[in-house]
């Protein structure tokens, strides 16, 4: 349980996917202007986490390790990631058309988001279990929407001042993603 | 060995995936035939999602025209309407023909700008912040204020500044109708006339207390009644709360009888024609 916990706080705050990894800047950057499509884009991302991380362990654990071809796995995972996705958008394509033009260009950005990719990775090279890996994501998902909210709140903020003018936009944005990576520092060897 | 492992892996994952897609896609209820339609319309739309059609963006539009094809027409697009191959599409894709004729419009100020102002200014550069003020810093409190909140809004950029008048100035060519301005105008004096009409009326200070916007504005409206006298179409509304004219496009043949009648030379203006010879005379 308590290793369970740890996984869950170091994948979500000291090892966070966004700001010490630096993966899936293109979601943190394109979709963190507005507060509203960062939670939408949050839960989007941490549901296909959770998906993606399920289904690449199980592949892994019960198909490439066996077999001896892990070398293999990043195709693979491409592969699934890909097909999840499809599954996931057409879902909510036929159940929820608001929620589907809500999330408009966001729902395909996920697919090539190397967050998810990332984490199914990091899921194999711990050699984590189903749970393990399910709790990890969990954690990622977590760590990826908390960082996108306190970007895009900042970002709303920032619109509202007065940047100099060659600064506004994304290059104040990159500058304030350095400052909070700074931050997040802090927590490393928490866990 | 490992070889045909690969092989044998990777295309079981690739038959699983392709048959789960084709599972979920026969599971899951079809979608609606509007839905469709919906998106053969979107194709058509500017994708500007500006708002200005009253639906929030351009596929929330095309999802109403999809199911009443009458909003075509009730609430026109006005960027489709400017366009001839966007029109046509949609003509297509709805399956019915669209009257225009109507239905274009292009936004005109209603102020030729000019008017002098208090004092010099110091605020935050916006309409809406200086109109807050007192009602703005110039002589004419009717005149446009001239920082361009309106040119700001237009998706077309098709309105500019006018430095030396201090003015909003529409290119008619450019504008589409849309009326983003119209909501925008602090001081409300931009209006939608249809596209054809040639007649502007570039005043909006009303008469009160018989004071002439001569005295604020040296091309102010006289509020003399000689337009107003002059069209025997009754094309011209003459609003008595305002001393102000108004025009009738229905009726308004474009005769120029008004143009010639003012003795102001600017305030009814004719595009393209100097005024006082008026091309269209009948």
């Amino acid at each position: 349980m308590n290793n369970l916990f740890s996984i869950f706080i170091a994948m979500a705050i000291v090892n966070n996917m966004v700001l010490a990894k630096f993966l899936g800047l293109c979601p943190f950057f394109g979709v963190s202007k507005k507060l509203s499509n960062a939670i939408s884009m949050g839960i989007a991302v941490t549901f296909v986490m959770l998906l993606a991380s399920v289904s690449t362990t199980v592949i892994y654990n019960y198909l490439l390790v066996p077999f001896h071809v892990e070398f293999m796995r990043i195709v693979l995972y491409i592969l699934v990631i890909a097909s999840l996705v499809q599954i996931v958008e057409l879902t909510i394509r036929r159940t929820n058309i608001i929620l589907y033009n809500a999330l408009g260009i966001y729902l395909p950005l996920i697919t090539t988001n190397c967050a998810v990719l990332g984490i199914a990775l990091i899921n194999s090279q711990e050699s984590y279990n189903v749970l393990q890996s399910t709790i990890s994501s969990l954690g990622a998902g977590v760590g990826f929407s908390l960082v996108l909210i306190i970007m895009s709140g900042i970002r709303e903020t920032l619109d509202l001042g007065e940047s100099p003018e060659s600064m506004k936009g994304l290059p104040i944005a990159f500058i304030t993603a350095a400052l909070l990576a700074m931050a997040f520092m802090g927590f490393s060897g928490m866990v | 060995m490992s070889v045909i492992w690969i092989v044998i892996i990777l295309s079981a994952i690739g038959l699983v995936s392709g048959i789960l897609i084709f599972i979920v896609n026969k599971v899951l209820p079809r979608e609606p035939e509007s839905l469709k339609r919906a998106e053969q319309v979107a194709q058509y739309l500017p994708g500007y999602n500006c708002g200005a059609c009253g639906y929030p963006g351009c596929f929330a539009y095309a999802q109403a025209a999809a199911e009443d094809k009458d909003i075509i027409t009730k609430n026109p697009c006005a960027t489709v309407l400017q366009d001839e191959s966007m029109l046509s599409g949609i003509e297509e894709a709805l399956g019915l023909e669209i009257d225009t004729s109507q239905m274009n419009k292009k936004a005109v100020v209603h102020c030729y700008g000019v008017t002098v102002p208090l004092g010099d200014y110091e605020g935050i550069k916006t309409c809406d912040a200086a109109n807050s003020l007192v009602g703005g810093f110039k002589r004419c409190s009717y005149g446009c204020l001239g920082f361009g909140d309106c040119a700001v809004v237009c998706p077309q950029d098709a309105i500019t500044i006018d430095e030396v008048r201090n003015v909003a100035v529409v290119d008619p060519d450019k504008c589409t109708g849309c009326g983003l301005c119209i909501n925008q105008c602090s001081k409300g004096i931009i209006e939608l006339v249809p596209a054809d009409s040639n007649i502007v009326f570039r005043c909006s200070y009303e008469s009160l207390k018989d004071i002439p916007g001569r005295e604020r504005c040296d091309e102010g409206c006289l509020h003399c009644r000689k337009c107003f006298k002059a069209c025997e179409h009754d094309a011209i509304i003459w609003n008595r709360e305002k001393g102000i004219p108004e025009f009738d496009f229905s009726k308004c043949i474009m005769c120029g009888e008004c143009i010639e009648a003012c003795p102001h030379n600017r305030l009814i203006e004719l595009k393209n024609v100097v005024p006082h010879k008026p091309a269209l005379k009948k």
